[in-house]
């Protein structure tokens, strides 16, 4: 049955737009779950990283190939995501291709490196051969400051789009340890990277999370 | 002199949908219910009305072998909302 439509005053038209504008900006939450996976990956295997080169073993594999099998879940859980939400922000669309572009970033950059990489090792070596030391220009060196770069990217601007303050710093501290790295040995450049991922993205992920889960407790009360 | 203000719009439902589809791309039918807590009827009536006036599209389709109702505000729409969003503010500004 419908109800009488009620006649509203200027005053009562203007709180009820604010009131549903207001609304509809608090209907979206981030699950949280990507950015919680992808900052303990990426603190995991700057770990382990760090641990090979100060214990002197190394893995049968390369711990980064770990982000490549990441991508799977990181499919389903935005697919998920998707389905589960009832409204699109214009945000939405601008958040995905910044995401989308960063991963193709990280991927063009990891083959520009290894492609940097064989091109200079092989000097390297002729360097050592010829001189007798190591040569004081190390590639190697300069290859986190690259990574934090780009990590600082879309975390910032999301963070900043979102009002997401957590995010928003953790995109400005990626910053300082890209600065940082310059100057750093590899071992403190990957303690640089682990501690970017955890502030960047783990702690924002774990944070966003928790209020993902209050909406929904309210959501669900709301619904009783 | 003021404008008479759109009765289209000029009306507590339907206000809060296009208040509600003005921030948004776009919605489903489950979220304009749940934000303005009509009832189904009610709201599928108001919509109609927001549709035939070039306000809304409203495209319905299947999620999952369930039905789903997606709104979305016109430029027509955006255009009518500013306007009385304009016309409420000239008659707030000279009675306050």
């Amino acid at each position: 049955m419908n109800q009488p439509e009620k006649q509203l005053t200027e005053k009562e038209s203007l709180d009820l737009i604010a009131k549903m504008i207001s609304k509809a900006k608090d209907s979206y939450h981030d699950t949280g779950i990507g950015a919680i996976m992808w900052g303990a990956l990426i603190a995991i295997c700057s770990i382990v990283k760090l641990s090979e080169i100060h214990f002197g073993y190394q893995l049968p594999f390369d711990i980064y190939l770990l982000t490549f099998i990441a991508v799977i879940p990181q499919i389903f859980i935005t697919i998920r995501e998707k389905k589960e939400r009832k409204v699109k922000s214009f945000d939405d669309s601008y958040m995905d291709y910044i995401w989308l572009g960063f991963g193709i970033c990280i991927f063009l950059l990891i083959f520009i490196v290894n492609s940097v990489f064989h091109v200079w090792e092989p000097v390297a070596i002729e360097y050592r051969q010829l001189t007798g030391h190591r040569s004081a220009f190390q590639f190697s060196e300069f290859i986190s400051p690259l990574f934090l770069l780009l990590y600082g990217l879309p975390t910032f601007i999301t963070g900043a789009a979102c009002k997401f303050k957590p995010m928003l710093w953790g995109g400005i501290f990626c910053w300082v340890c890209c600065i940082t790295a310059i100057f750093t040995s590899i071992k403190i450049d990957l303690l640089l990277t682990a501690a970017s991922a955890i502030m960047a993205w783990l702690i924002p992920g774990i944070l966003m999370e928790r209020e993902y889960r209050v909406y929904k407790k309210e959501q669900a009360a709301s619904h009783v | 002199m003021f404008k008479e203000l759109d009765p289209i719009l000029h009306s507590q439902l339907r206000l809060a949908v296009i208040s509600l589809l003005i921030s948004v791309k776009e919605a489903e039918f489950t979220f304009l219910r749940e934000k303005t807590n009509a009832t189904a009827g009610n709201l599928s009536v108001q919509i109609q009305k927001l549709k035939e006036a070039g306000y809304i599209d409203v495209v319905k389709q299947f999620k999952d072998n369930y039905p789903q109702t997606i709104c979305k505000i016109t430029p027509q729409g955006i255009t009518a909302f500013e306007e009385y969003v304009k016309n409420l503010q000239s008659y707030l500004g000279t009675n306050t």
